[in-house]
């Protein structure tokens, strides 16, 4: 096995381990699940993030090291490799074949072979070009590698919740504007839309875009896309006093008073209620879409009292001068931001497309020459060829029984 | 009545997978034909039950685990059929129908009823990405059975280096070349579509961590029968243990390693 082999051989330990072991969680999730012992030496060992161990980047740049010096060795070979291919062919020992040489140059010669007469012996030589099909495959394999952790890391990537109608702005001034947001089609079915509008720091604006699991935006250096969702309570509050009103999305448990100690609490919102005959109420705590019957789980607290509430929308609480209105829920979408120089997927993408055609060229167009001389024929080819080799066997025998 | 003629199929491939082996233990030709009639029956029936399937889903049919089950048993009826036409080798036939009758055996038992298409697989990258999957598998499905027949015929006493068993060794690493060329299309039209769908190109997921795992595995095989001239058993155990790998990727993966392709 050669050291490349090896290196080889080492990353996939690491995928196992990676794959086996749950990653990035927190390291109490270890010791609970293996015990102090296992979960501890995970912990240590770096396991629980095993892709971003300094071994495994250590072993990546090896294994980068070791194709750069494979491609290096490659290429000083391959001059003048056709030409060694067809003296290698005119060199070697000839399976016996008296009298066949017009019969193979018509086979050769319909299987896109090209025919070099010389002293005794034709030489036919076919994709003398794949000779380059081992050498390109490495260096395809180096290029992903190397355009991979650019892109992979070279990126800056966040996650952002905004609700519809609001609008994020980014450090250097890009403004992100979320005009709506959906769950579900038209005819019902999942889809998870954003419609955004992004304006750059010198107010350049884009167009409007629909922003789906799969159809991310693009505005200059940034990418955004539709990464996940949730729905929140909304809630009106009118201060008699002033006059004033306000809405409050609530996504988490809040407290929302003008005192600091009366108001009202809130813990949760569920999708909907099942109501018994005797009255009683049992809260639904899942749902895959809408928010048929929302219903809030209030506390109010009033005069160091705190009472349990389940508030529907548009019930009024009062408390003093605050009157709290429960809303609608509203769905809002949860947006992955991601910034990257735009060339640098391109860079990727043609690793791809490289090592895509390398190893086609290496598999499907393998070089080879047949000699043929008057006594016989001889296959020369640094692949394997047997299924050629097997092909002139049966066309010598055909002419035999013939 | 679709159901019905999935397993007219299912049952015309375990037909033809006794007659096959039952010829073949006993080199009886004729028998060959016949396995080979009843797989192209059998494949006549899946092409149809398919191509009904993808039109009452309005989709390509191959969106969960019994449908990519399904494709991949049919592409290795294809591949099987288009390799014994092209050899005229009945060991061809040996080697693919009982992988062809395992995988949709394995399709069977999942859930057949037609879903609607998740948010995250209705991309255009779908098609090529699965449809290489099923190719890709399938080469490598043929491969491994292709080693498990050498390997049977070297216990039985045949000789490493008689005419047939060097075409086997030679048939079952070009599969590989082939399945392996289709796996790596795979893995980067997946990490195309996971940067569309997902932000990263790659994320570490089990999914995308098995299919690097038997990528590596296939490039280890490619790399010793090159240029370490590997030949014969060794290769016949490596790309039956590969096998493994490729199954535990589609369905290991799916049962025991939650992730981002848990919907797969």
């Amino acid at each position: 096995m050669t050291f490349g082999m090896l290196l080889l051989a080492a990353v996939i330990g690491f995928s196992f381990a990676g794959s086996m072991i749950p990653q990035q969680r927190p390291a109490m999730e270890y010791v609970s699940r293996y015990g102090a012992t296992v979960g501890g030496l995970i912990i240590r060992l770096g396991l629980d993030d095993v892709f971003a161990t300094p071994v495994f980047l250590l072993l990546m740049a090896a294994l980068a090291l070791n194709l750069t010096l494979c491609s290096v060795v490659r290429v000083r070979r391959l001059r003048g490799s056709g030409e060694r291919l067809k003296e290698r062919a005119r060199d070697a020992q000839v399976i016996a074949a008296p009298g066949q040489a017009q019969r193979l140059d018509a086979f050769l010669r319909r299987r896109g072979f090209c025919a070099q007469a010389g002293e005794g012996v034709t030489v036919y030589s076919k994709c003398l070009f794949g000779a380059y099909g081992s050498f390109l495959t490495h260096l395809g394999l180096l290029a992903v590698l190397l355009a991979g952790a650019l892109a992979l890391y070279g990126g800056q990537i966040t996650d952002q919740t905004v609700m519809p109608g609001q609008t994020l702005t980014l450090p250097d001034g890009t403004a992100i504007e979320v005009l709506s947001f959906r769950i579900e089609d038209e005819t019902g079915r999942l889809d998870y839309a954003s419609e955004l509008r992004m304006t750059d720091a010198q107010g350049q604006r884009s167009a409007e875009a629909l922003v789906r699991v799969n159809e991310p935006m693009r505005f200059g250096r940034y990418k955004v896309y539709q990464q996940t969702y949730g729905t929140a309570g909304t809630m009106r509050l009118r201060n008699a006093a002033t006059g004033g009103e306000d809405t409050v999305y609530l996504t988490e448990p809040a407290f929302l008073t003008a005192d600091g100690q009366n108001g009202v609490f809130f813990a949760a919102l569920y999708p909907g209620y099942i109501q018994d005959e005797d009255g009683s109420v049992t809260l639904i705590t899942s749902t895959s879409g809408a928010y048929a019957d929302p219903v809030y789980d209030l506390r109010v607290m009033a005069q160091g009292q705190t009472t349990p509430v389940l508030a529907f929308p548009g019930e009024e609480l009062t408390l003093g001068d605050i009157t709290y209105i429960p809303g609608e829920p509203v769905s809002y979408p949860g947006l992955r931001i991601k910034a990257i120089a735009s060339g640098m997927l391109g860079v990727l993408y043609a690793s791809f497309v490289l090592l895509i055609a390398a190893l086609t060229i290496c598999f499907f167009m393998r070089p080879v020459c047949v000699a043929v001389r008057p006594e016989g024929y001889a296959i020369a080819s640094p692949k394997p060829q047997l299924g050629l080799q097997l092909e002139l066997e049966a066309l010598i025998r055909e002419e035999e029984q013939q | 009545m679709r159901d019905m003629v999935f397993f007219a199929a299912l049952l015309l491939y375990f037909a033809a997978m006794i007659v096959q082996i039952v010829s073949a233990a006993l080199g009886r030709q004729k028998g060959c034909r016949a396995a080979c009639a009843l797989l192209s029956a059998g494949l006549a029936l899946h092409t149809v039950y398919s191509v009904w399937r993808g039109i009452a889903a309005g989709r390509l049919p191959l969106a969960n685990q019994f449908e990519f089950a399904s494709g991949f048993a049919w592409a290795i009826a294809v591949l099987g059929l288009i390799l014994h036409a092209r050899l005229r080798q009945t060991w061809v036939l040996t080697a693919s129908i009982p992988a062809a009758f395992l995988v949709m055996s394995y399709a069977a038992f999942q859930p057949m009823e037609i879903r609607d298409i998740m948010p995250a697989l209705r991309s255009t990258w779908f098609a090529l990405h699965i449809g290489s999957a099923i190719f890709s598998y399938a080469a490598l499905a043929i491969a491994g059975g292709l080693g498990a027949y050498y390997l049977v015929r070297l216990s039985r006493g045949e000789r490493e280096d008689s005419a047939a068993m060097r075409q086997a060794d030679y048939m079952g690493y070009r599969m590989i070349c082939l399945g392996f060329l289709l796996l790596t299309v795979v893995i980067l039209s997946g990490a195309i579509w996971a940067e569309q769908a997902w932000s990263k190109w790659w994320s570490w997921d089990p999914k995308e961590t098995w299919a690097l795992i038997t990528w590596i595995i296939y490039a280890i095989y490619l790399h010793q029968r090159l240029r370490m001239n590997w030949q014969g058993r060794r290769m016949a155990l490596l790309s039956l243990a590969a096998l493994v790998c490729v199954l535990f990727t589609f369905a290991g993966v799916n049962l025991l390693l939650p992730g981002l392709h848990s919907y797969a």
